[in-house]
C-alpha cells in the first residue's frame, strides 16, 4: 500500500491556499465501514456469477496445476477464464473456507479500487479533488452493482489494478523512468491475469486518454520529445504484450484453438434501454445512480478543462458502449463482439472515467459551499450506493433461495456419481451444486468453456434456465436429453415442473424426490455410466504448471515490485503545475 | 472557453443524437429483448394491427392485447386469456410465441381479413396454429376481432370406472431404482424399417410388450457400417410411446441427420424394458380417422378423454401401413390443448406427400401426461 501511494503522480497546488485531501486511511475506512458488513453477511451470494468463481476456486483448491474440470461441460477447461482472482479465493479459502475468502478478496479489491481511482485521479486533477474521487469509488453504484448483484469478480480485480498501473504509465511514457516501466508491466499484466478484457478494453478507454495526456502536458520536456514518447509508448505496449502473451498462454492456446463460434446468447445489457425501461433500470440508473444528474457537469467539466478532455472522450466512448442497444455505437464498433460481450462493465469503466472529473467538481462544491454541499452530496452518494447494494433483493439474480446441500448428498451415495447429471430450475445455484458434489455434468455457466454441440449450436444459455432462453433454450435442452447415452446423462434434477413434461414424454421416470418433493430426480434406463470425455481439449501437463505458476505469480510479483521505493524526482515534482492551473481556472468556472 | 463549450455542446448533441437513432432503428438485439419488430407499431393498416395484435401477445402482454380487440364486449379478459393459454394446464400455459405470419386474405375499404399463423415454443417443441382474424376499419385504424374458441362445456356427470392397474412393491425405501429383484417385461421389436429420407436415415418400427405386467420401454438403434464400426446410435426418445401395458403395441421412430442409407451394413436393435406400475386409465378414443391423400397428406382425427380426469398433454403417434401391411411412416403430433373428460379435441399429422400415396390404413395410439401424476 505504501509503495502504491508513493507512486503516485505528485501535482502542485496553486497559489491559492488549498483544503487538504481527505486522508486515504479514512476512505479506507469509509470502505471497511460500509461494504465489510455487506461481505460478511455474505451478500454478493446472492449475485449471477459469485457462485461461478467459488466453483472455478473450488477446483483450484484441490487441482491448482491442473486446469481440467470434470464437473461441467462433460469436462472443461478452466484455461478458458483467466484464473487472479478465483486462485486467490482458492489460497485463502485453505485458512477461512470458500464463501469468506471471496468476500476477503472482493473486500481486498475494493479497497485497492479506492487506492486505484486516487491515484488515476492524480494524474488529472489535484490531490483533494482525487481524494473525492477515491472516496466516492467506495459509493459507486456500478460497483456495488457488480459486486452485489452482478458477481463480476473478475472485472471489479482487473480495474483497480489496471488503475494503479496507469501512473506508473504515464510516468514511464513521459519521463522514461525504468522503474516505473517495470511497476506499470508488472501490474498491466496481473490485471490481465486477472480479466483479460479488462486490459483490452481498458487500453482504449483508459491507457489512451492517459497517452494523451502526456502529449497535452510535456510542454518543453526535453525526455518527453514526441519521438521518446512513441518510442516509449510502442516499447511498453511490446512489453506488456509478450508478457501477456506469456503469463496467459494455455488461455491464448485454448482460444485460439477453440474459438468461440457458438450462437450468442442474449443478454439484457444489449437491449435499448428505452424501448425497454425495465433493462434501462437494470444497467443504467442503478449503476449510475445519483451520478446521472451529475452527467452535464461532467461532461461541461470535462470539455472547459484542456487537460481533462482525454479523459471526457475516454469516458463518453466507455458510456455510449456501455448503453448496450441504446445507441448503435457499440454495434458499429464492435461487430460481432456486440453480439458476445455484456456491457454492465463498460457502464463500471465509464463511471470510473467519471471519477477523477466528479472529484474536480465535489473539491469545488464543498470548498465553496462547505456543509451546504456536503449532506446533499453525502445523501446522494449513500442513495447510490444504497440502491445498488439492494438491487439484488428488488431484482435478484435467482428468487429461489434453496438448500442444494440435499441433492449434493443424493448424488454424492450409492454410485449415483457414476453418471452425469442436469439440473433444470437450479438457476445459478448451479454452481454452488457443483461445488458440493462430486458428480459431474454436461452442463454450466461459463459461456466460453463449453464446446458440446448441444450447448453451442442454440443459442440457449444454461441448460439448468433453458425456458428463460424460450426456443433455443429448450431446443438445446431436448437436444443433451436425446444424446443422454453418449455423455452417461442418467440423471436430471427437477425444480421447475414445466419441464416434467418433456422428461415424461422423452423416457424419464421420476424415480425420487427430495426437499418434501419440491425437487424431483428423474432417471433413464439404459445410460451407460460417463467415461471421460473431450480429451482432446485437455490441455498438457505444462499448461497446467504455467497456468498455477505465472498468473499468480505475477499478482505476487506487482506487489513486490510496489515495495520498490519511488526516487525522488525533482523534475518530475516540479512539472506540473499546468495541471493545477489548469484545475484552478476550472474550479472557477462551475 | 468558447472551444470547451464547443465540445460539450457538440458530445451533448451527439449523444442525444446517437440515443434517437438507436431508438428509431434499434439493433436487432434490442428489438428482440423489446418484443420483436412491429413494437409499438400503428394500427394504420390491417397487416400493421394483426402485427401489433401478435406483438403483444409475444410479449404476454395479453390484457393490452385484450383491451385493443374490437370485438372483446362479446367476451371476457379471462376468456380470452384461457383461449390463448388454455383454462387448465396444457401446452399452451407455458407456450411462448416464437415467430407468427400475417396473410391478407381480404381487404376491402372498411373490412379486412388476415390469416394470423402462429408458431408457439414449448417444452415438447413447437406446434402451430392459424387464426383468420376479421379487421373493421374504425376511423384511422384498424381494430381486430379475435375469433375466439368458445370452451366447451361438460354437464356435472358421475360415471363408474372400472380399468386395470398394476402396482410394484419394491423391496425397499432405500432401493435405488432399477435395481428391481425381477427379470425386466419381456418386450419384442415386431416390426423393423429403414428409410432413406432427405435429411438422412430413419428407422420406424413397433414394439410389442408380449409380457402380463406393463413395462417402461424404450428403443435403441445402432448403425453398424461394412467394416463393423459403428456409424451412429440414437433411441427413440419421445417418438414412443414409453409405457405398455400387457400385449399393448407402440410405434417408434429413430432419426439418424446426416447419414445416407447406402452406408450401413446393418443396424442393432436394443428394446430396453423396465417393469413399472402402471394403470389402464386414462382411457383416450381415437374418433373420426380420416386420411386425406397428397398433396397436403395428413391424418386428421378427434381424441376423446374417456375417463373422469384431465390428460394434461397428449401425445398421439400414428403407424402407417401400405396394402400389404408393411409399416410405411411413423409420425406424431402433441395436443396443445388438455382433454377434458368427454370433450373432443382434434388432432392433425402431416404425412410426407411422397410416401402418402403408399398408404393403405393407419394405427394411432395415444400417450398422456396428467400433472401432478408420475405413472
Amino acid at each position: 500500500m505504501r509503495g502504491l501511494l508513493r507512486g503516485t503522480v505528485k501535482r502542485t497546488e496553486s497559489v491559492a491556499p488549498a483544503a487538504p485531501p481527505i486522508p486515504m486511511y479514512l476512505i479506507i475506512m469509509a470502505a471497511f465501514a460500509i461494504h465489510l458488513p455487506l461481505l460478511i453477511k455474505e451478500l454478493p451470494l446472492a449475485s449471477y456469477d459469485a457462485n461461478f468463481h467459488i466453483f472455478f476456486a473450488s477446483h483450484y483448491v484441490h487441482h491448482w496445476f491442473n486446469p481440467w474440470n470434470l464437473k461441467w461441460f462433460a469436462g472443461f477447461s478452466q484455461t478458458t477464464y483467466p484464473p487472479l482472482p478465483q486462485q486467490w479465493v482458492a489460497l485463502i479459502s485453505r485458512l477461512i473456507g470458500l464463501n469468506m475468502a471471496y468476500m476477503a478478496v472482493q473486500m481486498a479489491v475494493i479497497v485497492l479500487l479506492a487506492v486505484g481511482v486516487y491515484r488515476f485521479s492524480l494524474l488529472w486533477v489535484s490531490p483533494r479533488a482525487a481524494s473525492f474521487a477515491a472516496l466516492a469509488s467506495v459509493f459507486l453504484g456500478s460497483e456495488s452493482f457488480l459486486v452485489y448483484s452482478a458477481g463480476q469478480l473478475a472485472t471489479t480485480s482487473a480495474a483497480p489494478i489496471y488503475l494503479n498501473a496507469l501512473p506508473f504509465l504515464f510516468q514511464w511514457v513521459r519521463y522514461g523512468k525504468w522503474r516505473s516501466f517495470v511497476k506499470a508491466s508488472v501490474l498491466f499484466t496481473a490485471a490481465a491475469a486477472a480479466h483479460h478484457a479488462t486490459l483490452i478494453f481498458g487500453s482504449f478507454f483508459f491507457a489512451v486518454p492517459v497517452l494523451a495526456l502526456v502529449f497535452l502536458d510535456r510542454g518543453d520536456d526535453e525526455s518527453a520529445s514526441t519521438s521518446g514518447v512513441v518510442a516509449r509508448t510502442v516499447t511498453i505496449v511490446v512489453f506488456v504484450a509478450i508478457a501477456i502473451a506469456i503469463v496467459l498462454l494455455p488461455f491464448w492456446i485454448s482460444l485460439i484453438r477453440y474459438p468461440v463460434t457458438q450462437t450468442p446468447i442474449p443478454h439484457a445489457s444489449r437491449a435499448n434501454y428505452i424501448l425497454s425501461p425495465q433493462w434501462g433500470m437494470n444497467y443504467f440508473v442503478v449503476p449510475y445512480g445519483a451520478l446521472i444528474l451529475a452527467l452535464p457537469f461532467l461532461v461541461v467539466r470535462g470539455a472547459m478543462v484542456p487537460r481533462l478532455r482525454p479523459l471526457l472522450f475516454g469516458f463518453w466512448l466507455a458510456f455510449l458502449v456501455g448503453l448496450g442497444g441504446t445507441t448503435p455505437v457499440g454495434r458499429v464498433l464492435l461487430g460481432r463482439a456486440f453480439e458476445v460481450l455484456t456491457y454492465e462493465r463498460f457502464s463500471y469503466w465509464a463511471t470510473l472515467l467519471a471519477l477523477p472529473i466528479l472529484g474536480s467538481i465535489t473539491a469545488d462544491l464543498v470548498d465553496r459551499f462547505h456543509t451546504r454541499a456536503i449532506i446533499p452530496l453525502s445523501l446522494l452518494a449513500a442513495g447510490t450506493c444504497a440502491l445498488a447494494v439492494s438491487w439484488s433483493t428488488f431484482h435478484p439474480a435467482d428468487a429461489a433461495n434453496f438448500d442444494v446441500q440435499p441433492v449434493a448428498q443424493w448424488l454424492n451415495r450409492d454410485g449415483h456419481y457414476d453418471f452425469r447429471y442436469v439440473t433444470l430450475g437450479f438457476g445459478n445455484k448451479l454452481s454452488r451444486l457443483a461445488v458440493l458434489t462430486r458428480a459431474n455434468s454436461v452442463d454450466g455457466e461459463s459461456n466460453s468453456a463449453r464446446m458440446l454441440p448441444e450447448l453451442t449450436k442454440y443459442g440457449g444459455g444454461a441448460l439448468t434456465s433453458s425456458k428463460y432462453y424460450e426456443k433455443a433454450g429448450l431446443d438445446s435442452l431436448r437436444a443433451m436429453l436425446h444424446h443422454a447415452d453418449h455423455y452417461g446423462l442418467k440423471w436430471v434434477i427437477v425444480r421447475d415442473s414445466y419441464y416434467d413434461p418433456l422428461l415424461h414424454f422423452a423416457g424419464w421416470r421420476q424415480v425420487d424426490s427430495l426437499e418434501d418433493k419440491t425437487i424431483t430426480i428423474w432417471s433413464k434406463d439404459g445410460v451407460p455410466p460417463a467415461v471421460p470425455m473431450n480429451s482432446e481439449q485437455i490441455p498438457p501437463h505444462w499448461q497446467g504448471v504455467l497456468w498455477g505458476t505465472l498468473p499468480f505469480g505475477s499478482s505476487i510479483l506487482a506487489i513486490l515490485v510496489l515495495l520498490i521505493p519511488e526516487s525522488r524526482d525533482s523534475e518530475w515534482d516540479e512539472d506540473d503545475t499546468s495541471v493545477a492551473q489548469a484545475n484552478l481556472l476550472s474550479g472557477r468556472t462551475v | 472557453m468558447a472551444k470547451g463549450i464547443l465540445i460539450a455542446v457538440s458530445i451533448g448533441i451527439a449523444t442525444v443524437l446517437l440515443i434517437v437513432i438507436g431508438t428509431i432503428w434499434p439493433v436487432s438485439t434490442a428489438v428482440f429483448f423489446a418484443g420483436g419488430p412491429g413494437l409499438g407499431g400503428s394500427a394504420s393498416t390491417p397487416i400493421a394491427a394483426s402485427r401489433r395484435l401478435a406483438n403483444e401477445i409475444h410479449q404476454h402482454a395479453l390484457a393490452k392485447a385484450y383491451s385493443s380487440l374490437g370485438n372483446k364486449a362479446q367476451f371476457t379478459e379471462q376468456e380470452f386469456v384461457s383461449d390463448l393459454t388454455g383454462s387448465t394446464l396444457s401446452l399452451r400455459t407455458y407456450a411462448t410465441l416464437d415467430t407468427y405470419e400475417v396473410r391478407p386474405l381480404h381487404e376491402s375499404a372498411n373490412e379486412a381479413e388476415i390469416a394470423l399463423r402462429m408458431h408457439w415454443s414449448t417444452v415438447v417443441g413447437t406446434f402451430e396454429e392459424t387464426r383468420d382474424l376479421h379487421l373493421v376499419k374504425n376511423g384511422d385504424h384498424w381494430v381486430v376481432d379475435w375469433p375466439l374458441v368458445k370452451k366447451p362445456v361438460v354437464p356435472p356427470q358421475v360415471f363408474a370406472v372400472n380399468y386395470l392397474r398394476w402396482d410394484v412393491i419394491y423391496r425397499g425405501a432405500g432401493d435405488d431404482w432399477g435395481s428391481q429383484d425381477v427379470d425386466a417385461p419381456h418386450v419384442r421389436i415386431i416390426d423393423m424399417h429403414p428409410v432413406n429420407r432427405a435429411e438422412g436415415v430413419v428407422v420406424l418400427g413397433e414394439l410389442l410388450n408380449e409380457d402380463v405386467v406393463p413395462a417402461y420401454v424404450s428403443v435403441r438403434a445402432t448403425l453398424l457400417a461394412k467394416n463393423g464400426s459403428v456409424l451412429a446410435s440414437e433411441d427413440s426418445f419421445d417418438k414412443i410411446s414409453h409405457t405398455l401395458l400387457p400385449k399393448q403395441v407402440t410405434p417408434f421412430l429413430i432419426r439418424f441427420p446426416g447419414v445416407d442409407i447406402s452406408q450401413i451394413a446393418s443396424i442393432r436393435m436394443d428394446p430396453i424394458s423396465v417393469l413399472v406400475s402402471a394403470s389402464a386409465d386414462p382411457v383416450i378414443e381415437v374418433q373420426n380417422q380420416k386420411f386425406n391423400g397428397p398433396p397436403a397428406a395428413s391424418l386428421n382425427g378427434q381424441l376423446s378423454n374417456q375417463s373422469g380426469q384431465i390428460v394434461n398433454i397428449a401425445h398421439v403417434l400414428t403407424t402407417f401401413y401400405d396394402k400389404n401391411g408393411q409399416l410405411v411412416w411413423v409420425a406424431g403430433q402433441y395436443i396443445d390443448r388438455a382433454l377434458l373428460p368427454q370433450t373432443p379435441v382434434d388432432f392433425h399429422i402431416p404425412v410426407p406427400a411422397d410416401l402418402a400415396k403408399n398408404i393403405a390404413n393407419e394405427r394411432t395410439v395415444v400417450a398422456s401426461y396428467r400433472s401432478g401424476s408420475s405413472d
